[in-house]
């Protein structure tokens, strides 16, 4: 059968009613878990898992599908709105989101997530229909040396979230590396700076950072720096145009949101990929390239454009070495794996024969999932710009009750939620004093991930360490992160 | 009490156990709480402690547990709690890649002794059943296992990758893991852990090979410490129960796992042996180390961030004191701190509910409110609802605080 055919046959199972009443369920659950911070797809899916043991497995598939994508739209809703991204993936897009929702056009940054979200969302699904066994073999060529040269070049990154003093981004930067080091060192399963406290031995986990810093952070920067009473409401200023964008907002999306896509997917695809470095090499690619870079720092739509594409396009990636070689490289993909299992199916080199009806419907409800998100989520600008003209302290209780649940819900230990708090005093205190926060969520990111990827590789390798410039791969990409660095510099000097 | 999050084995364990258990009627309410943390160490602690005598209690638990008590130094181990019963497993299998030179395990074995730090081994995290099999295949085949050239991957996933993409020279997983694609042809099957041969899995055990190596990656059910006499035994008969359902069949088909059931008494001399093997092939594996590179990395990368924090440090206090800000509102600031510390304080005592409604009206106040009813109602409503999503809906474990009933 062709890929045509058979895509086909899997809209025909797709485009059910009942299998259109699991995706909208999907959809409609996962929003609704992406809005709440720290309560992601991987743990909204793994307590779904024994509920939906009854349903078919194609349903539940699709019921699955949109509760991911689903997720992915809902984070960028807070973050936009509220500066408050609930995983680390939807950073980038708070960074100039939250910075236009301040200048009331908070709408206009909804509308082109949402349409990024959907374009890239669809691009992606387009890509993994038709090259999805393909792109797994370049993908498979990736080892820990390459690993490492993508880490690098993500570190690059770091330049463009510096703002506006070097040494206080740096000084960001090492305090989210440092904080990487917390717990068992992966590769000797020894602890390291745990400080004796068992719950540290897993580490500072990124969705505590991440809302420490940003929702939690933000909440006592507020209430220590701003002057009670004297209510600056942000009248969400009518856009106009198209779906809330201006005709200079969508010359400005449309580009970032295809470039958006160009990265997110391929890096989506790797295993051991995830959301985060797409998401940030977009970001960083944006600023780089804007028509208007000085809009960078006061809300600039590209910014917001080109992060949330990638993020969405990742997340189709991933599915890409999930369902052609069963290999899960995110925690929602690590869920859905274990969810195939139940159902005695393994996905793999096997699963596109044994399961046809299985693995094309449920490409197809991606399809439907994208287009329903769509449908749902434009009407619904209006409404969540209104959360904007909440009073501050109902607002503001709402957001620490939820995060102080997301934190709990991740272990079930009070440790983290003290930690949530202790982070969110060292978030206030950096905005405070005017040390911008993204490079130390990279940095928590990153740093174990560059650390762990180059012991690895020189771990196979017997300690060569040649290895980073021997491998083709390793060295393009190496020297592509050298480019990043020194191009701009360049340039700058040249015009 | 399932010492994971949920969705990995302990987890879908103890799950699969509540669904057994209510659909057989053989327990009226079944509870699961999620402890996770530090491969359940976090779990046996908190359980060990608060369930101490109660016979309504059990914890999922597996060989995992063992290395991590060992390797993490826990407090607790589980000589401590009330064995009940092994339930079931998985067998590990030995694996290359497809273009490996190695075409048997006398292969293998014969370039680890020629050279133990050229042969390297992919699997999941370090101490776990994966390394272990490495180094119980080590002694056997009298090499150091501390020298053996182990590259711990953060899940099965990554390993799989590095296999697949002909990264490393062997890797070593559960069966499940790698089953597709030893079936497709893309990995090559070298030995498989369990002590007999498997009906219907054509791979050949190592004790067929010539080496006496037999692990399985073994979950049982425990009850807390001090559990004697009839309380003790009314539970070891309900599993014995259980394990003979025809549901717990079913489930044992659906997921893969293997039965590997054993009863009360002899699931507790087995734990005592499967302890000491475990302790002492652990200890050989010295630090866990890899190879020699790795025991030098291991304090670079934090020596590095250190230098750097210092640099960037130093440059800030060198140009500190040009800037000058307003001076902030720190009674507003109080109000919120107070909130998150009655929060901490509360949330175990009092329960989800009160501690958020705290947190919720000092919040508000911080923020200027002075309309305490509206806050304090606001506050229990999305507290409740919250709650009761979380506890109802998605049957996740919230603090229902020990003052109500």
């Amino acid at each position: 059968m062709s890929t045509w055919e058979s895509l086909v046959m899997g809209f025909s199972v797709a485009a059910a009613p009942s299998n259109l009443l699991w995706a909208f369920a999907g959809v409609s659950l996962g929003t609704a878990v992406g809005v709440l911070p720290g309560i992601g797809p991987a743990l909204t899916v793994a307590l779904l898992l024994p509920v939906t043991l009854t349903l078919a497995p194609t349903s539940a598939f699709i019921m699955f599908a949109g509760i991911y994508y689903g997720a992915m739209y809902g984070g960028s809703t807070t973050s936009i709105l509220l500066n408050t991204p609930g995983e680390s993936a939807s950073i980038a897009t708070a960074l100039e989101g939250n910075l236009m929702a301040r200048r009331g056009r908070g709408a206009a940054a909804l509308s082109t997530a949402a349409l990024g979200s959907f374009v890239a969302g669809t691009l992606a699904t387009v890509a993994l229909t038709l090259s999805a066994p393909a792109l797994v073999r370049v993908a498979l060529h990736f080892g820990p040396a390459e690993y490492f040269a993508l880490a690098v070049l993500a570190f690059t990154s770091v330049s463009a979230v510096l703002g506006r003093s070097l040494s206080k981004g740096l000084f960001s930067l090492f305090i989210g590396l440092g904080l990487g080091l917390v717990g068992i060192d992966p590769l000797t399963g020894k602890a390291r700076f745990a400080l004796g406290v068992s719950q540290l031995l897993d580490g500072i986990d990124v969705v505590i950072l991440v809302m420490g810093l940003f929702a939690v952070g933000e909440t006592f920067y507020l209430a220590w720096c701003s002057t009670p009473g004297e209510e600056e409401v942000v009248r969400p200023k009518d856009g106009g145009g198209f779906m809330g964008l201006s005709r200079e907002d969508w010359s400005r999306s449309w580009p970032a949101w295809l470039r958006g896509t160009a990265i997110g997917f391929p890096l989506g695809v790797l295993p051991a990929g995830g959301a985060e470095i797409p998401t940030f090499l977009s970001y960083m690619m944006e600023k780089r390239l804007a028509r208007k870079p000085e809009e960078f720092g006061h809300g600039a739509i590209e910014g917001v454009a080109g992060p949330e594409a990638a993020n969405n396009a990742a997340a189709a990636g991933v599915l890409v070495p999930l369902l052609t070689l069963g290999l899960p490289t995110s925690a929602t993909a690590a869920v859905l794996l274990a969810a195939f299992q139940q159902y005695g199916l393994r996905p793999g080199p096997l699963l596109f024969e044994s399961q046809p009806e299985l693995v094309w419907s449920l490409i197809a409800s991606l399809y439907v999932g994208n287009v329903m998100l769509l449908v749902l989520n434009l009407p619904l600008v209006g409404i969540w710009v209104r959360v904007l003209l909440m009073p501050k302290p109902l607002l503001y209780g709402g957001i620490l009750v939820l995060a102080s649940l997301g934190a709990y819900s991740l272990n079930g230990s009070i440790v983290d939620v003290m930690l949530l708090y202790v982070i969110g005093a060292l978030g206030a205190l950096l905005r405070r004093f005017d040390f911008p926060v993204a490079p130390a969520v990279l940095g928590l990111i990153l740093g174990p991930l560059a650390e762990q990827q180059a012991r690895r590789a020189l771990a196979i390798s017997q300690g060569d360490w040649t290895v980073f410039v021997t491998r083709p791969i390793a060295a393009a990409v190496l020297a592509a992160a050298l480019l990043a660095l020194l191009l701009p510099r360049w340039f700058r000097r040249r015009v | 009490m399932a010492p994971a999050s949920p969705g990995g084995g302990w987890d879908q364990t103890a799950r699969a156990l509540a669904e057994v258990l209510l659909g057989e009627g053989l327990a009226r309410v079944v509870e699961v709480e999620n402890v996770s943390g530090a491969a359940g160490t976090i779990g046996l602690a908190r359980f060990a402690s608060s369930y101490r005598g109660e016979g309504d209690a059990l914890l999922v638990t597996g060989l995992v547990m063992l290395s991590a008590i060992v390797m993490n130094e826990s407090p607790v181990s589980l000589a401590e709690v009330t064995p009940i019963a092994r339930l079931t497993g998985e067998y590990e299998v030995l694996v290359v890649p497809a273009a490996s030179p190695f075409r048997s395990l006398a292969d293998l074995t014969t370039a680890l002794r020629r050279d133990p730090g050229a042969v390297s081994f992919a699997g999941g995290s370090a101490g776990g059943t994966d390394q272990l099999l490495l180094g119980l295949l080590a002694r056997e085949v009298v090499v150091d296992p501390a020298s053996t050239n182990y590259i711990a991957f953060s899940g099965g996933g990554d390993s799989l990758a590095a296999l697949l993409g002909n990264q490393v020279a062997a890797g070593i997983s559960g069966l499940s893991e790698y089953a597709p694609h030893i079936e497709s042809g893309s990995l090559r099957a070298l030995a498989i852990s369990s002590s007999d041969p498997l009906p219907g899995v054509g791979i050949l055990t190592f004790r067929e090979q010539g080496i006496e190596l037999a692990l399985a990656n073994w979950r049982g059910l425990v009850a807390p410490p001090g559990l004697r006499g009839p309380a003790r035994d009314s539970l070891v008969n309900a599993i014995d129960r259980l394990v003979r359902t025809r549901k717990w069949q079913e489930v044992l088909e659906r997921t893969g796992w293997v039965d590997l059931y054993l009863p009360g008494d002899r699931f507790g001399q087995f734990l005592r042996s499967e302890q000491r093997r475990i302790a002492s092939v652990v200890r050989d594996l010295g630090s866990a180390t890899a190879t020699g590179e790795n025991e030098i990395a291991e304090m670079v990368f934090p020596g590095i961030v250190g230098v750097g924090l210092l640099v960037s440090g130093g440059l800030l206090l060198a140009r500190r004191g040009s800037e000058s800000r307003a001076p902030g509102n720190p009674r507003a600031l109080g109000f919120v701190f107070m909130g998150a510390v009655a929060n901490v304080v509360l949330l175990e005592p009092t329960g989800f509910i009160v501690a958020s409604s705290v947190l919720f009206v000092c919040t508000a106040r911080g923020f200027g409110s002075r309309r305490w009813a509206r806050d304090a109602f606001l506050g229990l409503a999305l507290s409740a609802g919250a709650y009761f999503l979380f506890t109802r809906a998605l049957s996740l474990s919230l603090p229902a605080g020990r003052l109500l009933p």
